[in-house]
């Protein structure tokens, strides 16, 4: 009897039922996928070179190696800091003063006319690197010296030296051990330093000194494995040490291939590396990366690449964000890079992207409460529960 | 109604009627004449306010000045100046004059500063020590820092001895000047060929008033070995000629055009005094082409400069680049035609500096003073002078001096200090906080040949975090500056029009006293064992173990339990003896 009434109101309700769950579930799958929430907008580099005296010549060229690529794929010198240890090009064994080579043949002058030092000698220290790396600098330091990334960086950090396993030795008197540059990474990750990490290391042992880490968004490439040495390419009889080291070699190998235009993606460039010619196994650990790794182009962190977002109608700022009744005629492409955003804005194309998912005005009014607490996932699904018990209840009192 | 429609009668009576039929209709073509004159006046009166104001804007020069030296060397000496009015006329907006320097001035009230990055050493004895040159741009190696604040007497003094310097230097430097590198004088800057010299030198000069505003004077000085293809030039009276160089041999490049925004840009080639009594006693003339040397190119000018004495002391030729182009650059060179040996005018006496004594503990500093015998060519022989040398020396806390341990010796014999120095003045270092600052005005015997002064000191101790990474190199003491204030290297050009505008030469013809630094010392400290923490842990903590884990052991052992175990043992020992002692038995029986 019970059973009989129940039926005809039954197949009334599941239809308001279904859509309520629908919108719930809409709204969870929204939320998780706004986890990463910022959007990239600025790519920062971070190159050090941690070797003193005059037969770690490569070291240097490695690094300078390095910056020649990065700025010439587009990072600006305001958003390098390049942290040389000793002074190589205007050293008095130096043949060749105010040149750098990384290669014999001598066709490429990595010093250049432009290059800026930001910290050099004996300022290259471990404490001074960490502070690089987390920010916490004393009031006097100088702007060209800070990292000045937000939540929408990427950042690519490059270390070179002798290092061992979980260590990486800076100036030859100091050390710098696995689990502290895991504590610094993690401190960037809690202080929305960067969106996304990529750390490339060229020493012996090189993939114990990432072995520590565990922040999300960072992936790490080592030249060789525990127990591995890395080596040297060749010697320049001329300048009379080594020049560049095989990983590096291999690196700007790959790079010099390449212009601003390029989409290689990091796949490629990490298995373009063969053992057999490294003479160690480069070793990468992608478990705390979630994009795949063939979606990745290199000038992501490589280069400093924008696209932008050709619009018909007038440029009004930061309204275009809040104002629905005019949206952007490219409106499929949301996952595309704005240009110049600054802090504020990412939040708002955040509720851009989220507007596209769900009807315009509840979601507005809700993420509007929630200004603030943008990845609380947690309150997104306790949200969802209430829904759900809501819907329940319903059901139940039919 | 019908008012409204048509408009109000009374305004259209008062409305604009034609001309001639008010009464006062002259006025108005007068007013309006009146007004056009007011107005053209007006106009007239602030344009010629504006350019008699006309100093009331930046402006910016630029200048090379190239030299040969006797070591067959050359000097390049660049020199660049922007200048902003008073703030008051001007306000914050700059175009020309750098940004951060304003700022900088305003915000620490500074009313001069000098900031140079040196590497290498000025060779007094070749180069010489008596002209503006050596005098204003010969700095010793490293970083040194000169400041003065407004309204304040106190002179701020920095020294780094070590640092080196290269590109990455230069790059900063050239962004204060309002085209960088990429246009002007400053295009020549090729950076091997520049850190390849025997001595570069780059030097900011700042000065500040409220009247003149702010004068930035930036100097890069460079000494070249000129690369020339061809190597040793032997001349018919087997003499050596010097080599021929051009600023293509010096930078790799020509000048292909000035600055736009820069007021004057100009090459000068001045050959100093030793050439020009050279050319002069041969009986030649100092025109561009003479019988000792010709010039590529032929000047725009010609300006002879004097000494302070009146004497002729340089002669300069003027290339204005605003004349060449790209298309028709300037490479302005020198080409010998005799071979020509020549001194520079040296400083009354040349100063350099040693160390003295073994050991780690202490040692002395030594300060030499060698004549020159300048006085004799400056102003006779006369028997009863004697000549005035001021010292200024920065100490580090870790080198404690002993200022009471002051010994002058003269050609060889002790003098009393009192005989010697007219002030002394000492500012004592504090450890780790101040170095220690000595200052003494002395007075020198015209005949002295030789005098040195020493100055003992302890060699301090340093906390193992204070030592650098390559702690066994050792650590500098920063030159000392050696000035004769009785003489004075400013040069004169009494034949130029003043209004050639040229700071360069307006830079020669100041006032300055004649200035030498002598060498960095380099002194060795008592390095500790680096690997001594290391060592003391690892000790400590296996000694640690060894006792804990002994000490454990034995509080964890119970008394019973030995004898219990003991008894096992024994009850076990004496069964299998019983069974051995059996199957003996057994065996032995079994036998017989």
């Amino acid at each position: 009897m019970a059973f009989g009434r129940r039926s005809p109101r039954s197949s009334r309700h599941p239809p308001a039922l279904a859509i309520v769950t629908a919108l719930l579930l809409a709204f969870l799958f929204s939320a998780a996928a706004s986890s990463t929430d910022a959007m990239h907008n600025n790519n920062w580099a971070v190159l050090v070179c941690t070797s003193r005296f005059w037969f770690n010549y490569r070291h240097m060229a490695n690094t300078l190696s390095l910056y020649r690529t990065v700025k010439r794929l587009g990072i600006p010198d305001e958003r390098i800091i390049l942290m040389l240890a000793d002074d190589m090009a205007c050293n008095p064994r130096n043949s060749y003063p105010a040149q750098v080579f990384n290669n014999e043949n001598h066709q490429l002058n990595l010093y250049g006319d432009n290059v800026e030092v930001d910290y050099r000698g004996y300022e290259v220290t471990v404490e001074n690197f960490l502070r690089v790396l987390t920010g916490r600098h004393e009031s006097a330091v100088p702007r060209s010296k800070r990292v000045l990334s937000d939540e929408g960086s990427h950042i690519l950090l490059y270390m070179t030296g002798h290092g061992g396993d979980e260590f990486l030795k800076f100036q030859d008197s100091e050390e710098l051990q696995s689990h502290d540059l895991a504590d610094a990474v993690k401190q960037m990750k809690e202080k929305h330093r960067f969106k996304e990490l990529l750390i490339m290391v060229d020493t012996c042992q090189a993939a114990t000194l990432f072995s520590q880490l565990q922040s999300p968004g960072v992936l790490a490439i080592g030249s060789s494995m525990k127990g591995e040495n890395s080596y040297s390419h060749h010697l320049d009889s001329d300048i009379g040490v080594s020049v560049v080291d095989r990983f590096t070699y291999y690196t700007l190998a790959f790079f010099e291939k390449l212009n601003m235009y390029s989409n290689a993606s990091l796949n490629s460039l990490f298995t373009s590396y063969n053992p057999s010619m490294l003479m160690s196994t480069a070793y990468y650990r992608m478990d705390l990366y979630e994009r795949p790794l063939n979606e990745v182009p290199v000038t992501n962190f490589f280069g400093s690449v924008m696209k932008t977002l050709h619009t018909d109608s007038a440029y009004t700022g930061f309204l275009a964000a809040h104002d629905y009744a005019t949206p952007l005629s490219v409106g499929d492409n949301l996952d595309d890079h704005f240009m110049l955003k600054d802090r504020s804005t990412p939040r708002r194309s955040n509720i851009e992207k989220e507007a596209q998912l769900t009807p315009h005005g509840w979601t507005e009014v809700l993420l509007e409460q929630l200004e603030g607490k943008n990845t609380d996932t947690v309150v997104m699904y306790g949200l969802g529960g209430m829904g759900i018990l809501l819907a329940l209840s319903t059901w139940l009192s039919m | 109604m019908a008012a409204h429609s048509r408009g109000h009668p009374a305004m259209r009576e008062r409305g604009f009627s034609p001309a001639g039929t008010s009464p006062y209709w002259w006025i108005r073509p007068c007013a309006g004449s009146i007004l056009f004159l007011s107005l053209l006046f007006l106009f007239l009166f602030t344009a010629a306010a504006a350019s008699a104001a006309a100093p009331e804007e930046e402006k910016f020069t630029e200048e090379l000045l190239l030299r040969p030296l006797p070591d067959r060397k050359a000097l390049a000496y660049f020199h660049f100046r922007s200048s902003a009015p008073p703030a008051a006329s001007v306000g914050r907006h700059h175009h020309l004059f750098p940004k951060a320097i304003s700022q900088l001035v305003k915000k620490y009230h500074i009313s001069e500063l000098e900031l140079s990055f040196t590497q290498g050493r000025w060779n007094y004895e070749q180069w010489g020590g008596f002209d503006p040159m050596s005098t204003n741009n010969a700095k010793p190696p490293g970083v040194e820092l000169w400041g003065f604040k407004l309204n304040e007497g106190n002179l701020r003094y920095g020294a780094l001895p070590r640092e080196a310097v290269c590109t990455e230097n230069l790059t900063p430097w050239l962004k204060l000047l309002p085209y960088r590198d990429k246009a002007g004088i400053a295009s020549l800057l090729y950076r091997p060929s520049i850190y390849k010299g025997y001595y570069h030198s780059q030097k900011l000069k700042l000065r500040s008033s409220q009247s003149l505003g702010i004068i930035l004077d930036q100097t890069l000085t460079v000494v070249l070995q000129p690369n020339t293809v061809s190597g040793e030039q032997l001349h018919s009276n087997h003499g050596q000629l010097q080599p021929n160089w051009s600023m293509r041999h010096l930078f790799n490049r020509k000048l292909s055009g000035k600055c736009l925004v820069s007021k004057s840009s100009r090459v000068f080639i001045e050959v100093d005094k030793g050439i020009v009594d050279n050319v002069n006693k041969s009986g030649s003339d100092l025109s561009w082409s003479n019988e000792f040397f010709v010039l590529s190119n032929s000047p725009d000018k010609l300006i002879k400069g004097q000494n302070h004495v009146e004497i002729q002391s340089s002669f300069l030729y003027v290339y204005d680049a605003s004349n060449y182009t790209e298309e028709k650059p300037l490479d302005v060179g020198i080409t010998w035609k005799l071979p020509l040996v020549w001194t520079c005018t040296p400083s009354p006496f040349h100063a350099s500096r040693f160390l003295m004594g073994s050991g780690n503990e202490r040692g002395s500093i030594a300060l030499s003073f060698m004549s020159t015998n300048l006085h004799k060519q400056i102003s006779g022989s006369p028997t009863d002078c004697s000549i005035k040398a001021v010292i200024f020396q920065v100490v580090p806390w870790y080198v404690k001096v002993y200022y009471h341990s002051l010994e002058i010796f003269i050609d060889g014999s002790r003098k009393t200090v009192s005989e010697v120095v007219d002030k002394i003045h000492v500012i004592p270092s504090e450890d780790k906080l101040l170095p220690g600052t000595l200052e003494m005005l002395l007075r020198f015997p015209c005949s002295m040949q030789s005098g040195t002064l020493t100055l003992d000191f302890d060699r301090g101790f340093l906390h193992i975090d204070e030592y650098p990474p390559d702690a066994n190199q050792g650590f500098d003491i920063p030159s000392a500056l050696v000035s004769f204030p009785e003489f004075s290297s400013a040069r004169s050009y009494p034949e130029i029009d003043p209004v050639l505008g040229s700071p360069l030469l307006e830079n020669f013809q100041e006032d300055s006293v004649v200035k030498s630094y002598t060498e960095v010392l380099l002194v060795p400290l008592t390095t500790p064992d680096f690997s001594m923490p290391y060592n003391v842990i690892t000790f400590t903590c296996t000694v640690l173990a060894l006792y804990f884990g002994s000490l454990l052991n034995a509080l964890r052992r119970r008394i019973g339990e030995e004898e219990r175990e003991l008894k096992k043992t024994v009850v076990i020992l004496k069964k299998w003896q019983l069974l051995a002692s059996i199957l003996y038995r057994k065996f032995v029986d079994e036998l017989f």
